[in-house]
């Protein structure tokens, strides 16, 4: 496996390089000369293989396979080629990485040039995206004070305090809407509101206080971990059953190109 | 009467932002301290983490970011102090890009009171992208894998990884997490492996988690900022969680004062009425 896939250096490395890119451009060619009724049918069938390839690799019997690295190993014949496909669906995945920066590239460069209420904004957008881009490949190409303090300055300093600013603006809105929304307008809302004060005081030291000389049954935290370990846990045990369900109806749609409404029959 | 209960029930929504901005601030001033019951859960994890022979080797996971920095910093702060406490060897595993800086800003400042250091104690594998390809491929060869730390240096030669060379050679899981992505590594590295779990996710996404905590695959949970302060009591140790309790506790006590203020006013509102009503069908 690792013959087949090994790492290599210098000229040969230009020379892959080469031959992949050449490969590519080859391969979209051949896809866009493709009649568009038979895309559908090439997608459906990489879908299937891509599927197909972890389904055998989990499904099909084990054995022992000791590397150097494991000597506890188990797998079967597909095993030693799960490490080649991962590299190549995190290249893949990386891909999307861009999709989005150009996407997003292209919606703003509209409205810049629309002008208007909105053209500020996305003169905010270029600025901030670029020169974080910029300061963090000057300060890993160059690991100088000056690029590190600039890098500390707009990552610790602007990116993640206004990250923890904006949840922290959350909090208003729940204590906004808690307000306005727990009316006990029918029975379900009742109960609804008086799980809620409970869970709350259950789980302050506050709560916890006003009903420490009651017998331990009628303290706030009991109730509160009855409410979370039974009833709670039930309910979300139900809804975990039927997501997995559903998870797993869905995945094998795709995987077999059963799903209607997508891609495939858009382009068809 | 009947325009103070329509008050009541309508106030200002920025009478309530600068309730709540006092509720938030003003308990750093006063220097109250009430001790919590630990719950079960919170009880779990530390005996979880006191099994775990020294010098083990166990993977700290921390995929939140600024925005949950007041529950989960806390709670990796206090799990940090207790895995250092207990003299086991750590790599941090980030699959958020601000993680990686946040959870290194935190070892370096316990590192100290705890005689670790990086690189001989723990290390940080930083940033990763890929959660569920990452761990099948370092299931297998954890060196090929994460190749080297935050810093560039290839994680063979570092004192921290020898003897680690797959899944296997890991004793314990610890995940600080936000989002739901920790049953990655329930599906991934818990079950297939048997590695003991552990658990500290937001208040918010608790309640899904103890699904887990009753089937066994996690061995415990800290909820929230609550079980961080829980936990900063069982290590005698007053932290960051433990100075956020008096803002916690006053926080979610106005809430509570103004749901029931706000439905009390909404059923004597509604009684008003009623006996209004009854009058003027009596007088006609």
């Amino acid at each position: 496996m690792s013959a087949l896939f090994k790492s290599v250096h210098g000229s040969a490395w230009w020379l892959h390089v080469a031959f992949v890119i050449l490969f590519c451009v080859a391969v979209f060619a051949v896809l866009q000369l493709t009649p568009k009724q038979s895309r559908k049918y090439v997608i459906q069938l990489v879908t299937f293989i891509g599927g197909l390839f972890y389904a055998l690799e989990f499904f099909l019997p084990i054995h022992a396979q000791v590397t150097a690295a494991n000597a506890h190993g188990e797998g079967n014949f597909i095993t030693p080629y799960m490490d080649v496909v991962s590299d190549w669906l995190t290249v893949i995945g990386a891909f999307t990485v861009g999709l989005g920066v150009i996407n997003l590239s292209m919606v703003h460069t509209k409205r810049l040039a629309k002008g208007g209420n909105t053209a500020f904004n996305s003169a905010v957008f270029f600025v901030s995206a670029f020169a974080m881009m910029a300061i963090d490949i000057l300060q890993k190409a160059h690991p100088n004070a000056l690029n590190k303090n600039i890098y500390e300055l707009l990552f610790s300093g602007a990116l993640t305090t206004l990250d923890a600013t904006m949840f922290s603006i959350i909090a208003f809105y729940i204590v906004s809407a808690s307000y306005r929304a727990f009316r006990v307008r029918s029975t379900e809302a009742t109960i609804l509101l008086i799980t809620a004060v409970v869970v709350m005081l259950g789980q302050i030291a506050v709560g916890q206080f006003i009903t420490h000389k009651l017998p331990e049954v009628f303290h706030f935290e009991s109730i509160r971990e009855w409410i979370l370990t039974l009833a709670n846990t039930a309910a979300v045990r139900a809804i975990g059953f039927g997501l997995g369900i559903g998870s797993l109806a869905v995945a094998l749609r795709i995987w077999l190109g059963l799903e209607r409404g997508s891609y495939f029959d858009s382009q068809a | 009467m009947k325009k103070l209960l329509r008050t009541l029930q309508t106030i200002d929504r920025r009478v309530l932002y600068a309730l709540l901005l006092l509720s938030v601030t003003l308990p750093f001033f006063i220097p109250m301290k009430i001790p919590v019951k630990i719950s079960q859960p919170t009880h779990k994890l530390y005996d979880t983490i006191e099994s775990v022979p020294e010098n083990s080797f166990i993977i700290f996971g921390s995929d939140w970011s600024a925005g949950t920095r007041g529950e989960n910093g806390a709670q990796t702060e206090a799990l940090m102090r207790h895995v250092m406490r207990h003299k086991l060897r750590f790599a941090i595993l980030c699959f958020d890009p601000q993680a990686a800086t946040l959870t290194q800003d935190i070892a370096l400042k316990l590192q100290s009171q705890y005689g670790y250091k990086e690189g001989v104690n723990w290390t940080n594998w930083g940033y990763r992208v890929q959660e569920v390809l990452f761990f099948k491929a370092m299931a297998n060869d954890i060196v090929k894998t994460v190749t080297a730390d935050i810093h560039g240096t290839p994680i063979q030669t570092l004192p921290v990884m020898q003897g680690v060379t797959s899944a296997t050679d890991i004793k314990l899981l610890v995940n600080v997490n936000p989002t739901n992505s920790y049953t990655n590594y329930i599906q991934f590295l818990q079950g297939p492996y048997h590695i003991p779990m552990v658990f500290a996710p937001t208040a918010v996404m608790a309640p899904e988690a103890f699904n887990y905590l009753d089937s066994g695959q996690i061995s415990g949970m800290l909820n929230g900022l609550s079980g961080a302060i829980e936990y900063e009591q069982m290590l005698g140790v007053v932290g960051r969680a433990t100075k956020d309790s008096n803002c916690l506790s006053f926080a979610h006590l106005l809430i509570i004062m103004l749901m029931i203020l706000g439905n009390i006013a909404m059923l004597l509102e509604r009684r008003a009425a009623k006996l209004e009503t009854q009058l003027m069908g009596g007088a006609a």
